[in-house]
């Protein structure tokens, strides 16, 4: 299976300091890869990188054959990339399902949208990620009003509106409760079926249930990647981080 | 599943359609030239109202200069009314050039000899004025209060601008072109009901359009990026082009607003590019309800109503009285009177169903009547 996102050689100078320093990933098609690392790992910064948030001092991203290096975060989003914020990022003023309406980008032409008033697609669309993230009872809410694990599952149902190819997410299960995150861990399983997903994560044993690879970063660059069973006994990963928690 | 009625697009037309047919009864019952006058005036308001309410109330983008497309209209008017009173052969350069010793008519104004091309370019200029410089505020991401200064600033350039080119502009005297507008056959009278009803169909046109962008998925896009720009970029898509595009729409509805007040007065200032007339937009909309594209319009009525009169009792107390309500409805009601017709409809017992309706007031007293 081809690689999905080639990360080559990635750098990113912040003055003299080295966020990211020559870091090189594979992700391959329809695996869900889990990031790991300690605090200021560079994890989120990798995830900006990718999504054009920020520019790379060095080194390229490739998606499906196309370098997107220097591409904007639009231009990079309409390539299939969907990001899922470490702060839940939803629209707060507007209803769950206009901001799943919102999230259907599949038209993203301005001038196209002023004529465009309702599609039955993206209706049928809502519907059906309404109900794989569990949000189905809640389409007529204000958003702002959702709770926390609510507002999470809620930004994961607007990257699925995206249709992307490729899911980055970044904490989805920061702050929720035992059952949430159980619920969070089936909604993954059932994505990476048909998607490719990164997930950024700090929760081990969340790690453990969703997780094909894993990809330890620390100090900004690739510390040791494999299955699960064989980050967890890699002597160097339980030292730098693994050993600072409950294991 | 609930659906609340402030999202029924439907019971939303209806609301306007009352509105607006309240506004058709007033010159078949009116018979007072110079009210009727004064009352398509504040129909104007109402449309710098609500142009500025689809750009700040839904869009997030606080425009301080609305002035700018606003003054550009009224003078692309005025220009060509005073045209239409120079002869091309034997009269050909308006009083005020001569007398500020121009020998020939200045270029800018030729277009103008053509009333079709004149009221094209006075709508024209000042919307392609906004999409030039909403592109290249919001390509560069400026947002929020730089872009609101942004704005101030270039309405103090346009005032200046507008005063020291007094060959071409009669400088702060401004333009009176001696005769009403006239348009094939058709003579505007500012006191008739001509001018009412022209008055009346763009107010309705520009509500009926900004209504339908804020239903269209545009319009949700637009009020998406108001609450998380980023969010939106990472959808895909290209935020600056929702803004330039708002931004534009309403500076286009302005530049209409400002053609009718020059047909109105028959008379056009550097007043126009004031910075406390653009403020005084802002202050309708905000008092209103920014957030109403109906209340933003009623905004408009009720302060420049009570301006007119009870601003001669209090003369040079008006403006700290109307301050006044300004940092009342900041600070206790940040909705406007929109916002508080929401409250008090919430908290009717029976009207649970209303509650979240702010911009149909007329809907919500015919259903108590009914109750």
């Amino acid at each position: 299976m081809a690689g999905v996102l080639e990360i080559q050689n990635l750098q990113k100078n912040f003055d003299a300091v080295k966020v990211i320093n020559d870091f090189s990933m594979d992700v391959i098609e329809l695996t869900l890869c889990c990031l790991v690392g300690p605090n200021g790992a560079g994890k989120t910064t990798t995830m900006d990188l990718i999504t054009g948030r920020q520019k790379p001092t060095s080194g390229s991203v490739t998606f499906r054959g196309h370098v997107i290096t220097g591409e904007n975060e639009q231009m990079i989003a309409r390539r299939g990339l969907g990001r899922k914020f470490q702060i839940p990022a939803v629209f707060r003023e507007l209803t769950v399902r206009q901001n799943l309406e919102v999230a259907y980008s599949h038209e993203v032409n301005a001038l196209k949208n002023i004529f465009s008033f309702s599609s039955r697609q993206c209706d049928a669309r809502i519907d059906e990620v309404a109900e794989q993230v569990g949000l189905q009872e809640r389409l007529a809410v204000i958003a702002g009003t959702l709770s926390h694990g609510e507002t999470q599952w809620l930004e994961i149902g607007m990257v699925l509106m995206q249709d992307p190819a490729l899911l980055l997410l970044d904490e989805p299960v920061a702050g929720m409760t035992e059952q949430e995150i159980e619920k969070t861990a089936d909604i993954l399983n059932t994505m990476k079926k048909t998607k490719t997903l990164i997930v950024v994560e700090h929760d081990m044993g969340f790690v453990r249930e969703i997780a094909d690879i894993v990809t330890v970063m620390h100090m900004g660059s690739l510390l040791a990647q494999g299955t699960i069973q064989e980050i967890e006994t890699n002597q160097q990963v339980r030292d730098v981080y693994l050993g600072t928690e409950d294991h | 599943m609930t659906i609340n009625p402030y999202h029924d697009k439907r019971l939303q037309w209806v609301a306007y359609a009352i509105f607006f047919a309240l506004l058709a009864l007033v010159p078949i019952l009116l018979d007072d030239a110079f009210l009727l006058n004064q009352l398509s005036t504040f129909g104007v308001y109402g449309i710098l109202a609500l142009s500025l309410s689809l750009c700040w109330g839904f869009g997030g983008i606080l425009n301080l200069g609305q002035g700018i497309a606003f003054g550009l209209g009224a003078y692309g008017m005025a220009m060509t009314m005073q045209m239409q009173s120079q002869d091309i052969d034997t009269n050909p350069i308006p009083p005020f050039m001569l007398n500020n010793a121009l020998e020939s008519l200045p270029m800018i104004w030729e277009p103008f000899w053509n009333t079709g091309t004149g009221i094209f370019l006075a709508v024209a200029i000042p919307t392609l004025y906004c999409l030039i410089f909403g592109a290249l505020m919001f390509q560069a991401r400026v947002s929020g209060p730089f872009f609101a200064i942004m704005t101030l600033a270039m309405l103090s350039a346009f005032y200046t601008v507008f005063i020291d080119l007094q060959p071409y502009t009669n400088g702060v005297n401004g333009i009176s072109p001696p005769m009403p507008l006239e348009v094939g056959s058709l003579v505007v009278d500012p006191y008739s009901t001509t001018s009412y009803w022209i008055v009346y169909a763009v107010l309705l046109l520009s509500t009926v359009v900004a209504k339908l962008l804020t239903q269209s998925k545009f319009g949700l896009i637009v009020r998406a990026q108001n609450n998380d720009p980023e969010r939106v970029r990472f959808l895909g898509y290209n935020v600056a082009v929702y803004e330039t595009l708002i931004y534009a729409i309403s500076g286009c509805m302005a530049a209409l607003a400002g053609m009718c007040f020059t047909f109105l007065t028959q008379y056009v200032s550097p007043s126009q590019f004031d910075v406390g007339f653009s403020i005084s937009i802002v202050i309708w909309a905000a008092i209103g309800g920014r957030g109403s594209l109906l209340w933003a319009i009623m905004g408009a009525f009720i302060v420049q109503g009570a301006q007119s009169y009870l601003g001669d009792e209090f003369l040079n107390t008006w403006i700290l009285i109307l301050g006044f309500f300004f940092i009342l409805v900041v600070r206790f009601l940040p909705g406007g009177l929109a916002g508080l017709v929401e409250l008090i409809l919430g908290k009717l017992p029976n009207m649970s169903k209303q509650q979240k309706s702010p911009g149909e007031k007329p809907v919500d007293k015919a259903s108590l009547k009914e109750a």
